[in-house]
């Protein structure tokens, strides 16, 4: 088994008592398309905004009662009111200057640029943290789009490179996760699905993570994928580019993309000293895998990561499955996971 | 009355007269109007009665000349709307006054089935007709059609050969592939494996000439590609993939055969998901099951056929053949269950066959859609996004849903590698409102059947699963109504 122990989060008495092997979602849940159908109405302007929201705060709470009743042990409010994981904070973001009536499909990106330097301001996320405390008692976790992913989908007009402005944008994501924190946030995710993509960009990446993350109490998690737009990968190769410098992120955890891609590279994060989400379910499939698949790829994966520092989840989020899969893909996660757990008498 | 022109000559007129199709169009209208005046048809049904003048992209097709169209409800019962089709092409301008006289004469009668013609089966859609039977039976004896023919099948083709196979698309297309290649090496992101696959492979001969020239152009910058690749050969005709694998044989281990049904790739080339880097069809999707659905005073109806064996022909058959017009349908059935040599033994059978497919004609009726229907909406999409699509359509219009062309296509995508893209040379409509300038098919290819794919439709689908789709004109044969569908990865 690894050498190292899980790093501590920052306060071990924000985080409830968790089992072995905790499950977790990566942030999206299933979009009914009735749904995906009234956000482009409300882009045609022939839906109100409250009505929307309405459809948003219903859709949230019945992807936490989905995840609840699977047994899911970190549940996220499954992000219905986020168009995409850049739409939502480019629109909240000061500074970026965003064209509202760039796209008619609600899934497309706006088209987004950066003319000054990013002002200081909040993006209004701790009400996602409020949403989640006042819908579940269950351990929760809010995800963000991290800086590398942002940079990339918006256009830079100012800064002389894009370390610079990923940089500021680690700044100001800071000042969000430590808002989001005040408000009763305890885990949080960074999503980098684009680091795949552009290894070369590593370096700076991570400084600006290192920047975002800086003096947040809470436990983090980096979760580098291969993409999941429209459910397919944006990306292929290995995970090989990550190291060494992955060493360095300031982070408590990280998760990847492992069920579709086969645990090839596994042994690479053998000795990292994070936790490590290990995706047991495939994504971008709409077969459900067996409970005894995923205590497979699970007993696999506990060869190289010890069990202290495992963490189970499926690739990537949900959002492109049909609900009904969606959710038998999760049972099958938490049944899997429990079959382990009493493998081991914990 | 209402009249449709759904074609519009492109051909000069013969110098000082008029073109046949101008010729035929005044005739229609000046019968119609004496129909009117000799009280044949009735005048206060004139103004409602609808007249389809098309040209049928194939001279060769499933219409006789002069068809009346009914409508039905959801349950298959009659409705009072009716409409005359007339094809421009085939008509015999003499006899127009003649069979529209008919043709009225009929509107408001019990469809009840000729004793002219020998009919074959009830009234279904097209995706469920016997013409796909007949398509099968083509491509599994295709080696018997050719030989009794004396022509390879793609001599039927417009320009006697496969634009598939046009040497410089050929290499254009390679070109872009190895471009693609080298950009991914250069970035480090080049698969170990490069998996190409063609569906659809015919004799080969494109599958081969793109290898050849892949190989060339590898060795020539010398970035050792080739040695990685890995080309796909799918078909579901055995005697194609024989043919295919023959042709390619001197590209030994590199090459590999893989029956499959064109309609879910993805079902036999599961492990290759999200790994091919290049994936070609040519002449695949037009020859897959489609629906026709048109929408009249915003109604849509389903086009539903019967098939038939024209009565003059069928009994020109029965003469040759020294057979009677009961046996022909259990002879057809024969036919289609165990090919010409089960219903003749040897040249005699498959003319039999090649006789029966002239004679083969389909009735066409107009079923109103149930709300909830969606049997005709190929996977990926549902009837919202049909709605979305007549959305950009001409009010009266008939269309095809390429189901089949869809449903492959849904089912191709996801084998392809994030960087690869899906190539398809094919006769498309890319836009809606083609539909309204000509009848857009199906038609008779030798022994098979061929009509236009519904490009908007597809696009439709590459959308929802997350692609661009772009139709390209291919600029390597001048005149060809083939264009080039490509895919890109929708950001």
């Amino acid at each position: 088994m690894g050498r190292l122990k899980a790093a501590p989060t920052t306060d071990e008495s924000m985080t409830s008592p968790l089992p072995v092997l905790p499950t977790t979602v990566i942030g999206s849940y299933s979009m009914p398309e009735w749904l995906e159908r009234a956000k482009n109405e409300y882009l045609s302007r022939r839906l109100s905004k409250r009505d929307l929201d309405e459809m948003h705060d219903a859709v949230r709470k019945a992807a936490i009662k989905d995840q609840e009743t699977a047994g899911i042990d970190i549940v996220s409010d499954g992000e219905a009111q986020r168009d995409n994981m850049i739409d939502y904070f480019t629109e909240r973001m000061p500074g970026v200057q965003v064209d509202l009536g760039s796209k008619r499909f609600y899934y497309d990106f706006y088209e987004s640029v950066v003319r000054s330097k990013l002002a200081t301001g909040t993006l209004g996320l701790g009400d996602e943290a409020k949403f989640l405390s006042k819908f579940s008692t269950r351990p929760s976790k809010i995800s963000l789009s991290g800086p590398h992913t942002l940079v990339k989908r918006i256009q830079n007009k100012h800064y002389s490179s894009e370390a610079d402005f990923a940089l500021d944008i680690g700044k100001l994501l800071n000042l969000e996760l430590k808002e989001l924190v005040r408000a009763g946030a305890t885990r949080l995710q960074i999503d980098e699905p684009y680091y795949s993509g552009f290894p070369e960009d590593l370096p700076w990446a991570l400084r600006a993570i290192n920047e975002m993350v800086s003096g947040v109490n809470a436990h983090i998690t980096l979760h580098i994928c291969y993409g999941n737009r429209y459910g397919k990968p944006s990306f292929e190769g290995s995970y090989q580019f990550l190291f060494p410098a992955i060493m360095d992120a300031k982070v408590q955890a990280i998760s990847m993309e492992f069920a579709r891609r086969g645990e090839e590279d596994i042994q690479l994060f053998k000795t990292v000293p994070f936790q490590v989400g290990i995706g047991v379910i495939d994504v971008k499939t709409n077969e459900v895998e067996s409970s005894a698949f995923v205590a497979d790829r699970i007993r696999r994966a506990l060869e190289v990561i010890p069990t202290e520092r495992l963490i189970i989840t499926p690739d990537c989020g949900l959002v492109r499955l049909p609900r009904e899969v969606a959710f038998s893909k999760l049972n099958a996660m938490v049944e899997g996971t429990r079959a382990v757990r009493q493998e081991l008498g914990k | 009355m209402i009249v449709h022109i759904n074609h519009i000559s492109q051909s000069k007129k013969p110098k000082g007269g008029r073109s046949p199709q101008s010729e035929i169009a005044g005739l229609v209208t000046g019968s119609l109007m004496s129909l009117v005046e000799e009280g044949v048809l009735d005048a206060r049904l004139a103004p409602s009665l609808r007249i389809h003048l098309d040209w049928i992209q194939y001279k060769t097709n499933f219409r006789d000349p002069v068809i009346v169209r009914r409508t039905t409800n959801p349950r298959g019962q009659p409705l009072s709307l009716a409409e005359i089709a007339i094809d421009m092409r085939q008509a015999d301008a003499s006899r127009i006054p003649e069979v529209l006289a008919s043709a009225v004469k009929s509107i408001g009668q019990p469809d009840v089935e000729t004793s002219r013609h020998v009919y074959l089966d009830d009234f279904r859609p097209y995706r469920d007709c016997l013409i796909w039977s007949f398509n099968r039976l083509f491509w599994r004896h295709l080696g018997d059609w050719e030989a009794s023919s004396g022509k390879g099948f793609e001599a039927a083709l417009p320009g006697g050969q496969s634009d598939a196979n046009h040497p410089q698309a050929v290499s254009d297309a390679v070109a872009d592939f190895w471009t693609l290649l080298r950009d991914l090496d250069a970035r480090g992101q080049l698969p170990g494996d490069i998996t190409g696959l063609e569906i659809g492979v015919g004799s080969g001969a494109r599958a081969v000439a793109w290898l050849d020239r892949f190989k060339t152009l590898d060795e020539q910058c010398g970035t050792n590609f080739y040695s990685r690749l890995h080309f796909i050969l799918g078909d579901y005709s055995p005697t194609s993939l024989e043919r295919a694998m023959v042709a390619c044989a001197h590209h030994g281990a590199h090459v590999s055969p893989a029956p499959l049904d064109a309609l879910n790739p993805e079902k036999t080339l599961s492990k290759y998901r999200f790994k091919l880097m290049y994936v070609h069809l040519t002449n695949v999707y037009d020859n897959l099951p489609f629906d026709d659905i048109v929408r009249r005073d915003g109604k849509l109806y389903l086009i539903e056929v019967r098939p038939y064996l024209n009565g003059p022909m069928a009994d020109a058959l029965v003469t040759d053949f020294s057979i009677t017009r009961e046996e022909l349908p259990t002879l057809v059935h024969t036919l289609l269950e165990g090919g010409p040599h089960a219903v003749y033994e040897g040249e005699k059978g498959v003319t039999f066959w090649r006789r029966l497919w002239d004679t083969f004609k389909l009735d066409e009726r107009l079923r109103l859609l149930d709300e909830g229907e969606d049997a005709h909406v190929p996977p990926g999409l549902n009837r919202t996004h049909l709605e979305d699509l007549l959305a950009e359509a001409p009010d009266d219009v008939r269309f095809h849903i390429s189901r089949g062309a869809g449903e492959s296509f849904a089912n191709t995508l996801p084998l392809l590698h994030p960087r690869g893209y899906l190539q398809v040379q094919d006769i498309f409509v890319s836009d809606m409102d083609e539909y309204r300038k000509g009848f857009k098919g199906p038609g008779k290819l030798d022994g098979s059947l061929v009509t236009w794919v519904n490009g908007a439709l597809l696009r439709a689908v590459g959308a929802r699963a997350g692609y661009d789709v772009h139709f390209a004109p291919f600029p390597y044969r001048p005149g060809t109504k083939t264009s080039i569908l490509y895919t890109t990865q929708r950001d």
